[in-house]
């Protein structure tokens, strides 16, 4: 292969290509790769942005109540932002979540400057029961053929990230779950249970380290 | 500015204006400070809209290197990565703010970070929560939302013939020793030492490997696949 050229070289302009755009209800986005909209019923504050509308690919809120409320100067990056139905996601002002999963059945609330970094997924359910017999029911209703809206019940219980709480990459955030203020949620990290403000977490189960 | 980089048998395509990669699903062109051996491939240049290196060159990838499956290189202004050859970069985030440097025949498989920062509790301030406000607000200020370092940058280096499985995180400061296997979900913060086998959480090493990847393994392997 051609050595790397140690003279100092000018770097070529490059063509000038935003990255993000503001996230606006209803909305395409110009020169968007991906086909979408931003769905309607999304409230965004001022500066918050998304890199594309592929983020809202599994957006499943339907009702009036919003299913993605953000404050202002929020930054969603090849996220998914997954509220079903009824679900609500909240996220706090200037938080910045980058190729992660929210996966709401009922509620997901990030407090404000949060960091929730790449592979990371937050789940306020299983999504399906856990007893054999209703979860063969949950796959007929699940089926082509079946009714999504008589599903089995299922264990749902939402996640609270509060403020100033950052989440390392490949980490997951089980149901149930409050991230206390300040947090620090390493890489890889599996959190099946609360943690506390201030502190710092790590393995599967995510257990406190010392910081 | 003429390419470069040497083009041989790639997908990429010279066409004066940047670079962009045959059969591209993203509207995208590759930075001009990357620089590419032969026969490299490269899947889609939706892997570099977080590449923002200054440096001359930026990424490196060397002979017959793959970047599959949206591979992506988040790389801030400072930042630098080389990869050496036949290496398979196989839906990899490598997230690089000063120093990551890949070797040869290395396989990487998806969802695994390699990371030279992140908010090392070592590094005095770093994890402030005011440190880490900085480092938002600094993001929102940003055109592009880029973020700065998360702490100072501590290069990572991962060795020849090393195997790391999928959605492992390799962190800041870490050498993975030539022919090392980091196991699927390992989260790596200490050296791994050659030819170990690493899996769990933490990780631990499980078995040492022979090293039979002598110079003339390695030639039989070229022979045999004709490329001798």
């Amino acid at each position: 292969m051609s050595a790397p050229d140690p003279s100092p070289m000018t770097i070529p302009s490059q063509p000038s290509q935003a990255r993000v755009h503001p996230i606006v209800a209803g909305a395409t986005i110009p020169g968007d790769w991906y086909p979408g909209r931003v769905p309607e019923n999304v409230v965004a504050g001022s500066g918050s942005v998304v890199d594309s509308t592929f983020c809202f690919k599994h957006y499943y809120a339907t009702g009036a109540a919003a299913g993605l409320r953000t404050g202002v100067d929020v930054t969603l990056w090849r996220t998914s932002i997954a509220p079903d139905r009824d679900a609500v996601i909240e996220i706090g002002d200037g938080s910045y979540i980058a190729n992660a999963s929210l996966v709401a059945s009922e509620r997901i609330t990030i407090g404000a400057r949060c960091l929730i970094a790449g592979g990371v997924t937050i789940a306020d359910a299983d999504f399906h029961p856990l007893e054999p017999a209703a979860r063969l029911a949950d796959s007929i209703a699940l089926s082509p053929a079946g009714d999504r809206t008589s599903r089995p019940p299922m264990d749902i219980r939402p996640v609270v990230i509060e403020d100033d709480v950052w989440i390392g990459w490949n980490a997951t955030i089980l149901k149930g779950v409050r991230v206390g203020a300040g947090a620090i949620v390493e890489p890889g990290s599996v959190v099946t249970r609360d943690v506390a403000a201030g502190s710092r977490v790590s393995g599967n189960p995510a257990r406190p380290v010392s910081p | 500015m003429s390419p470069s980089w040497d083009l041989h048998v790639s997908n990429v395509l010279a066409d004066g204006d940047g670079h962009r990669v045959a059969h591209d699903w993203f509207p995208g062109r590759l930075p001009s400070n990357v620089i590419l051996g032969r026969d490299v491939y490269i899947d889609t240049t939706y892997g570099f809209t977080t590449f923002a290196s200054e440096q001359q060159p930026g990424l490196v990838l060397g002979d017959a290197t793959g970047a599959y499956d949206r591979a992506s290189f988040v790389v801030g202004p400072r930042g630098r990565v080389t990869v050496g050859a036949y290496t398979v970069l196989n839906g990899i985030y490598i997230v690089c703010q000063e120093r990551v440097e890949i070797g040869s025949h290395a396989l990487l498989a998806w969802g695994a970070v390699i990371t030279d920062s992140w908010c090392a509790g070592d590094v005095p301030g770093a994890a402030t929560i005011e440190a880490r406000r900085a480092v938002l607000r600094a993001a929102a200020a940003h055109p592009d939302r880029q973020l700065p370092a998360l702490d100072v940058p501590r290069p990572v280096t991962i060795g020849d013939n090393v195997w790391v499985g999928f959605d492992a995180v390799i962190m800041p400061g870490v050498t993975l020793g030539r022919g090392c296997v980091v196991a699927s979900k390992c989260v790596v913060t200490e050296d791994v030492p050659p030819y170990a086998v690493i899996a769990g959480s933490p990780p631990r090493i499980v078995r040492m490997l022979e090293a039979d990847d002598t110079p003339a393994a390695r030639q039989a392997a070229f022979a045999r696949y004709g490329r001798a």
